[in-house]
């Protein structure tokens, strides 16, 4: 029998095969690897305990800037961590605004540039914020500051973690 | 070269037995004045490469690399900047068409379009002419992009503060302040002094540490009621007694006065 | 006696033959500064590549004292830097060399594109050739983090949350280079393995055939 009348002849029979077996050695040297690599994007983020931050009579209508520490655990090395909050009473709400500019993680501070008073100031690409933490149109953020979800007890305030809007 | 029957081989190997004479091509005869890479060229290029070598160590001999203190993630007021060639990426996201709403356009639509092109050039300028001056569109736009790096890489350099960018990146000495102290007391309750000094006196990109002067207490008491330099006066508003306790404070390096 | 040792090699694996084809490749007129002093433009090609030699060798050295741990990290920069002899030359050569390298490829790119050399039958090799300017890139962002000071940490926080701003993968992005949501520990060593292994093995492999390509078609003509 001549070569032609194979549907698959035994050269292309060899080279298959050496494909396949070298596309299950390269998957099951590199799957493995992988998954090792991706295994930070796929871990589910951990819970937040709530930190007292301060007394609820100590807050003003004015932003005022409060920290307050966490233990944070990144993979084997844990922490503790300096967290900031902009917090303020408006009648009887309390809102704690993160300091995070939502548009490159920059630090907002409270009237930190004198030319806009009553706002928070970016000093990084000039991004501001109005008292509530919305983003002033035609600067860099693109959405409001985050917030810190919160819990009143015993006329304390405890900060958990921050939630987009 | 010998090929086919009779060649011959050393011992059992695949190696010919016979050898190929050492010797450099004739250049002599070429037509146009070619030479040899080999030592002719490279003598040349290692030429250009000391004397680049010369300039590149006295450039390191004469500017030590630059590092700042231990990274703290806590220091809120640190206002960042990456090395100088990413600058023009950097200060393109100031501007409002590629920032706010348009963030997207900024940090990935423009340079994904440059670099693209770039990457693509032989097939958007596929034309057989190899002058820049015959195939104007292909060089006017690689112009437009290196002025335009140029450019924004110049605005970034102009608008970023690089005294306060010293001052905030500088290695400082650990002061042990005393949290419990009364001076301690006094600077927290004073939103205008930590605003820019921090909650520890160890300043950031608006003011600097304020342990790191030997001036003695009546000066920072002056300092504090009338300010110096971009700092504004008047802002403590605890009594007297406390401003001098707060100064007292500040020159014992955060302790009280005994 | 060397040329003794030579013959003795030459006889076993006949390396003549290899050499001589780099030795004796010849070198066109238009590229030669000794003709035309413009044509020192052709030099910035070889410069990048020395610089790239510097930066390896130094890294391998660096790696000699660094540790990648954000706790010992900076320390172990500054004591190389300041403690150990020569430290603040072998650190200050990768440092300016990483800038070097940037200057030289944009340099380099600028006469390609100029001289049309791009051009059919080139123009994979100008795609190697700006795959090699990424690579750098991104071993310029990598390498950046490295000494752990705060320009270090700051500029990687911006330039992940610039990542972030691609639509869609942005954050998983974002997470897989940062190792997690926390810019630390995790982040550093993935970068310092990035800066390390991953972009240089590519860098080898992009240059190899950078030169092979040179080598085969010849350097373009004179315009």
């Amino acid at each position: 029998m001549s070569e032609k009348e194979h549907k698959v002849s035994r050269r292309q029979f060899l080279t298959y095969t050496l494909t396949g077996v070298g596309g299950f050695m390269a998957a099951g040297m590199l799957m493995p690897m992988a998954r090792f690599a991706l295994d930070p994007a796929l871990q589910a983020g951990g819970d937040t305990d709530f930190i007292r931050v301060t007394s609820v009579d100590d807050l003003t209508e004015e932003p005022q800037r409060f920290n307050f520490t966490i233990e944070q655990e990144d993979a084997w090395y844990t922490s503790d961590v300096d967290r900031v909050a902009w917090v303020y009473r408006e009648g009887d709400e309390i809102v704690a605004l993160s300091p995070v500019c939502t548009h490159l993680g920059c630090t907002v501070n409270w009237e930190g540039n004198e030319d806009y008073p009553e706002q928070f100031y970016c000093p990084c690409h000039f991004g501001r914020f109005e008292k509530d933490g919305t983003n002033v149109p035609n600067t860099p953020p693109t959405r409001p500051l985050d917030v810190y979800e919160m819990e009143i007890r015993d006329g304390d305030l405890y900060l958990g973690r921050t939630v987009q809007r | 070269m010998h090929r086919g029957k009779g060649m011959k081989f050393v011992g059992d190997s695949r190696v010919p037995a016979t050898r190929m004479p050492n010797i450099p091509k004739d250049y002599s005869e070429y037509p146009h004045k070619t030479e040899a890479f080999w030592p002719n060229f490279l003598l040349r290029e290692w030429m250009v490469g000391a004397v680049f070598l010369i300039g590149y160590l006295c450039l390191t001999i004469a500017h030590p690399s630059p590092l700042e203190r231990v990274a703290d993630p806590n220091d809120s007021g640190y206002i960042p900047l990456p090395d100088w060639y990413f600058l023009f990426l950097y200060q393109l996201l100031k501007y409002e068409f590629a920032a706010g709403a348009y963030t997207v356009i900024g940090a990935v639509v423009m340079p994904g379009i440059a670099f693209g092109a770039l990457l693509l050039a032989p097939w958007l300028d596929n034309g057989v002419e190899r002058r820049p001056l015959r195939r104007p569109i292909a060089s006017a736009l690689m112009m437009l992009g290196i002025v335009s790096i140029i450019f924004l890489t110049w605005e970034s350099v102009d608008q970023h503060d690089w005294e306060a960018a010293a001052r905030q990146g500088a290695i400082v000495e650990d002061v042990e302040i005393d949290e419990s102290s009364e001076g301690y007391e006094i600077y927290m309750s004073q939103q205008a002094c930590i605003g820019c000094h921090g909650d520890q006196g160890e300043g950031g990109a608006a003011g600097p540490n304020i342990f790191e002067n030997d001036y003695d207490a009546e000066d920072y008491a002056e300092i504090i009621r009338n300010g110096q330099g971009e700092m504004p006066g008047d802002q403590f508003d605890g009594s007297d007694e406390e401003l001098e306790i707060l100064a007292e404070w500040i020159a014992n390096d955060g302790q009280d006065a005994e | 006696m060397l040329q003794k040792i030579y013959d003795w090699v030459d006889e076993r694996l006949d390396i003549t033959p290899m050499w001589r084809d780099i030795a004796d490749h010849e070198v066109p007129e238009h590229v030669n500064p000794a003709h035309h002093f413009s044509a020192f433009v052709y030099c910035f090609g070889g410069l990048t590549f020395f610089v790239t030699v510097i930066q390896i060798l130094s890294g391998m050295f660096l790696a000699m004292y660094y540790v990648p741990d954000i706790v010992n990290a900076y320390e172990s920069v500054y004591y190389l830097q300041n403690e150990v002899t020569f430290g603040v030359i072998v650190r200050g050569m990768h440092h300016w060399g990483a800038s070097l390298v940037i200057v030289m490829m944009f340099l380099h790119t600028l006469r390609v594109f100029f001289t049309g050399s791009y051009k059919k039958p080139r123009e994979l090799n100008w795609v190697v050739g700006v795959l090699i300017f990424f690579v750098m890139l991104g071993l310029g962002f990598t390498g950046y983090l490295l000494p752990w000071d705060m320009k270090a940490y700051f500029a990687t926080v911006v330039g992940l949350e610039i990542a972030e701003a691609v639509p869609v993968v942005g954050t998983f992005a974002k997470t897989l280079l940062a190792g997690g949501e926390i810019i630390g520990a995790q982040t550093l060593t993935r970068f310092y393995a990035i800066h390390v292994f991953f972009l240089p093995g590519a860098l080898l492999g992009l240059l190899g055939a950078h030169f092979y390509m040179i080598r085969k078609q010849g350097i373009s003509g004179p315009l």
